[in-house]
């Protein structure tokens, strides 16, 4: 198909816009190199002072210790999780699979300062706040909905016959399921996996609530750190969480396709 | 219902089989025993239920009622991977994830043969397909062709006790659908496996096919030879949908029927409101003026104007007004003659014989 | 018929029915979302009914007490007042800004486009604190457009930090990606062809654009402009670092009821007027996509 040509007025439009959408990622670029004891701009010289200090800093390490561990924990689960649920609203003919399906996504229409709130109260009442389980339980709440779609997407896409041909060569439910669907449904397991990751990673607000002094997130630590004071420590440690951002992003296309995943 | 009857049950054999989504039956009492190495087609239109049967038999679909058994084994309960059947989908189907070898050897390993024994047996069916040197290709990495002889080599290796076909070919290109055709027969029958071929393609079923099951609404409508459901279809659904028919309706009394005022005869006795049903190539046509010849059997003669002519290369189209009716005649082209002109009145003369009527149940 | 009705009453056997296993499979996700989301949201909804005491206490009794105080407050009046008026604006500055994007991503193809896209949902994944914290650096009294002021001549420069202007700039440009990627999903049925058909017929590009494009696009706006004003008027991050607690929207006194305060019914109840402006902003937009449709 040929494409309409793309008029000037819009190439310049849209340069500039995407100048402003990418200005403040950019810009912590040169700010994290800064030699200033104070954030400016443009800094007075350049050093590596800041990913020095970052980790030596054991609060930030031992919060990043932490993110790390959750965002494994909760990919882990959530993938054990969203599996079998998408497999069931996907393949079983459920009756109302769908209100399901809106049912479990629900959580992502919520604003996280609701929800952190409520999770706060209700784990307030069972020794939960500050702790590890409180905040893999948290995280799982808006993490699951995320995976279950990219997962129901990725089985929704699987040829049916293809699964009928194992079974008619002889092949059991279980080993049709882990011989064929599950190959097959592999890109759609590690862009799952990529953002399930990445979402709890950079989870604020709810942990914002359910964090304390024993326990802390590095998003959470980054936020009171930037509340508190404007120094390009800060600066050197997004350099490091753009650069994860950048590289599940690339995950995700490479496996489940970028437009899939996230235009419907 | 079926012209051809068998006293034995058959190696396939399917008694009262039914289908209901809801209220609606999708097959509707289906009867049929196909005898041990036939080749049997599932003919009819698309939402006959020639799928939904073939799914049946296989166990992907299950039946509403009825029974299924092969080779004297009810398998109406049996789950397809212990039915012991070969699928060649319409799709190819074949594991995207897996080597042609893999994907051939998947049923084999699935019935515990020793890893080089089933290599072994793999390879001669790629062979058999005429894929030797395809081995360690990726189905993404074959023509659509290769793919459906990779899906018959899944299906055949396995030595099923029935080998199911559903529209196999109708995502080929049309050369490449005739030399799949006879590859398959060829090979069914040198293999001698029990057959069933569904597509909606009455050229295939016909050409291809021992027998031919014609579906319509759920229901068979006839099961026979191919030349028995062109020559005396049984219903007037199998003589329209199998090869093309002119049709005129009319009322019947005895072997006599009046269409719009003139008289036709067909073969039989009928009464009430009929329809009949003469193929274009077995009509005769010629000007009025020209003097009739002596009939040697039985002909039926009615008078119509020429609408249209269309030449094709190899054969001659005519669009006859005749009965209040537009009816098609076909010829020959010769290298003599000029085609009749548009507007001519002829004289359209066919033998009773080749008059099928069908009485119409109002 | 008879012997048809027999056999489908026979039940099917299996190892196990449809049912036992469906719950089976979907059991875990139910329990998670029971446990950490239906139950915590309809405790925080009996929370709001619920008597505040001081020091945090809570009173046994049912009392509408938070919802009418809350209503009849002038100072919570113009605090929701603010947060809509507020998000609106936003949601309409979002949507001027990302529309250009949206089209000129439509228009481009295969390695180009797919770079495009990353930088649109890269910004998207990465977390709040830190584009927040990017654009104090863009905008703090000697940050870089403080920076190019001065060294333009300007005296004083201006203030764009802690102030409403911060966190409208800020959040517009956090909602960004959001209103980008609806756009491109509603830009399904912009068929080239159909603009080349009109300016056969003589429409001048303009024309073209406000005649033809807009009306083609107008589901993507409206589920962008939705998601937008949602996540706006229920953004605290951006706002909290950006406003330096000088601005004040729903969000941000939630967050301080609940955490500075201890109020928690009270915090319960603006929560709970969150969702209500959710909810009639969810039924002004089916109202719109019906109209549009």
């Amino acid at each position: 198909m040929e494409e309409r040509p793309v008029s000037l007025s819009l190439k310049i439009t849209a340069f500039f816009m995407f100048a402003f959408l990418l200005a403040p990622v950019i810009l912590v670029l040169p700010i994290s190199f800064s030699a200033d004891n104070f954030m400016t701009f443009p800094p007075s010289g350049w050093s590596t002072r800041w990913y020095v200090e970052f980790f030596g800093d054991t609060h930030m390490i031992g919060a990043l210790g932490t993110s790390t561990l959750l965002a494994v924990a909760v990919t882990g689960l959530s993938l054990i999780i969203a599996m079998p649920a998408s497999y069931a609203l996907v393949r079983m003919r459920l009756p109302g699979a769908n209100v399901l399906l809106s049912f479990f996504t629900a959580p992502l229409l919520l604003p996280t300062i609701v929800l952190g709130l409520a999770i706060l109260i209700v784990f307030a009442g069972h020794n939960l706040l500050g702790t590890f389980t409180g905040l893999v339980i948290a995280h799982l709440v808006i993490v699951l909905p995320y995976a279950l779609r990219v997962l129901t997407t990725s089985l929704g896409g699987l040829p049916i016959p293809i699964e009928e041909a194992a079974s008619t060569l002889g092949g059991s439910p279980l080993v049709v399921f882990f011989r064929i669907t599950l190959p097959m449904m592999a890109p759609g397991i590690v862009a799952t996996c990529a953002l399930s990751f990445l979402v709890s990673f950079d989870e604020a607000v709810i942990s914002l609530f359910l964090t304390g002094p024993r326990i802390t997130t590095l998003p959470v630590a980054l936020y009171q750190h930037v509340e508190t004071q404007a120094d390009p420590l800060v600066a050197a440690i997004s350099v490091l969480l753009i650069l994860l951002t950048l590289a599940v992003v690339m995950i995700v296309d490479r496996t489940a396709g970028l437009t899939k995943t996230f235009v419907k | 219902m079926s012209t051809t009857r068998q006293n034995l049950p058959g190696h396939l054999s399917i008694r009262g089989l039914t289908k209901r989504y809801e209220a609606m039956a999708a097959v509707d009492n289906l009867n049929l025993d196909v005898a041990k190495g036939e080749l049997i087609a599932f003919l009819g239109p698309s939402g006959c239920g020639k799928s939904t049967s073939l799914r049946m038999i296989a166990g992907l679909v299950p039946a509403s009622s009825g029974t299924i058994s092969i080779g004297g084994r009810d398998v109406t309960k049996t789950p397809p991977y212990k039915r012991d059947i070969g699928l060649v989908f319409q799709s190819y189907a074949l594991f995207p994830h897996m080597t042609v070898l893999k994907n051939v050897m998947f049923g084999l390993e699935m019935r515990r043969v020793p890893t080089a024994d089933a290599e072994r047996r793999a390879r001669e069916a790629i062979a058999l397909v005429r894929l030797e040197g395809k081995e360690e290709r990726r189905p993404a990495q074959l023509s659509g062709g290769q793919q459906q002889r990779v899906a018959l080599a899944r299906a055949l290796v396995i030595e099923p006790s029935i080998l199911l076909f559903d529209e196999p070919l109708s995502n080929l290109d049309a050369k490449l659908r005739d030399e799949m055709r006879a590859e398959i027969r060829d090979i069914q029958k040198r293999l001698g496996i029990t057959s069933i071929f569904v597509t909606h393609d009455q050229v295939e079923a016909l050409s291809m096919c021992d027998k031919v099951a014609v579906l319509n609404g759920g229901r068979l409508e006839q099961l026979g030879t191919p030349q028995e459901l062109y020559e005396q279809p049984a219903t007037a659904f199998v003589a329209s949908f199998v090869g093309r028919t002119n049709r005129l309706r009319g009322k019947a009394e005895g072997d006599r029927i009046d269409v719009a005022g003139m008289t036709i005869r067909a073969p039989g006795r009928h009464a009430g409101t009929v329809d009949i049903m003469i193929r274009p190539h077995r009509m005769a046509m010629r000007p009025i003026l020209e003097k009739a010849a002596a009939d040697v059997e039985p002909t039926n003669r009615i008078r119509g104007t020429i609408r249209h002519v269309y030449y094709s290369g190899d054969i001659l189209q005519y669009e006859i007004e005749a009965a209040q009716q537009i009816m098609t005649v076909e010829q020959a082209t010769a290298s003599g003659g000029a085609p009749l002109a548009e507007g001519s009145d002829v004289e359209l003369a066919w033998r009773v014989s080749d008059t099928l009527a069908f009485e119409v149940r109002q | 018929m008879t012997a048809a009705a027999i056999m489908t009453a026979v039940p099917e056997k299996r190892p196990i029915s449809a049912g036992a296993l469906a719950t089976l499979l979907l059991g875990p996700i139910a329990i998670v979302n029971g446990v950490a989301f239906v139950l915590p949201v309809f405790n925080l909804l009996m929370l709001s009914f619920r008597e505040a005491l001081s020091g945090g206490g809570l009173g046994e009794a049912f009392t509408l007490e938070n919802w009418t105080g809350t209503v009849t407050d002038s100072y919570y009046l113009e605090l929701i007042g603010q947060s809509i008026s507020t998000s609106l604006f936003i949601t309409f500055l979002t949507l001027i800004c990302s529309y250009p994007i949206a089209l000129y991503l439509h228009r481009s193809q295969g390695a180009w486009r797919t770079f495009l896209l990353v930088l649109v949902i890269s910004p998207l994944l990465t977390s709040a604190v830190v584009r927040t914290y990017g654009w104090i650096a863009i905008l703090a009294d000697d940050g870089l457009i403080n920076s190019i002021l001065m060294y333009f001549g300007s005296e004083n420069g201006i203030r764009l930090l802690f102030n409403k202007t911060g966190v409208v700039i800020g959040l517009t440009e956090i909602l960004m990606p959001y209103m980008i990627l609806a756009l491109l999903a509603g830009f399904g049925r912009l068929d080239h062809r159909i603009e080349e058909a009109a300016e056969t017929l003589g429409a001048p590009p303009w024309k073209v654009f406000w005649r033809i494009i807009v009306p083609l696009t107008m589901p993507g706006i409206a589920l962008g402009c939705l998601l937008s004003f949602v996540l706006a008027i229920s953004s605290f991050i951006t706002p909290k670092l950006l406003g330096g607690g000088r601005v004040f929207l729903l969000a941000t006194e939630i967050y301080d009821q609940a955490i500075v305060t201890l109020n928690w019914p009270l915090a319960a109840t603006l929560s709970m007027i969150i969702l209500v402006v959710f909810g009639a902003a969810l039924v002004f937009y089916s109202r719109l996509l019906r109209a549009i449709s």
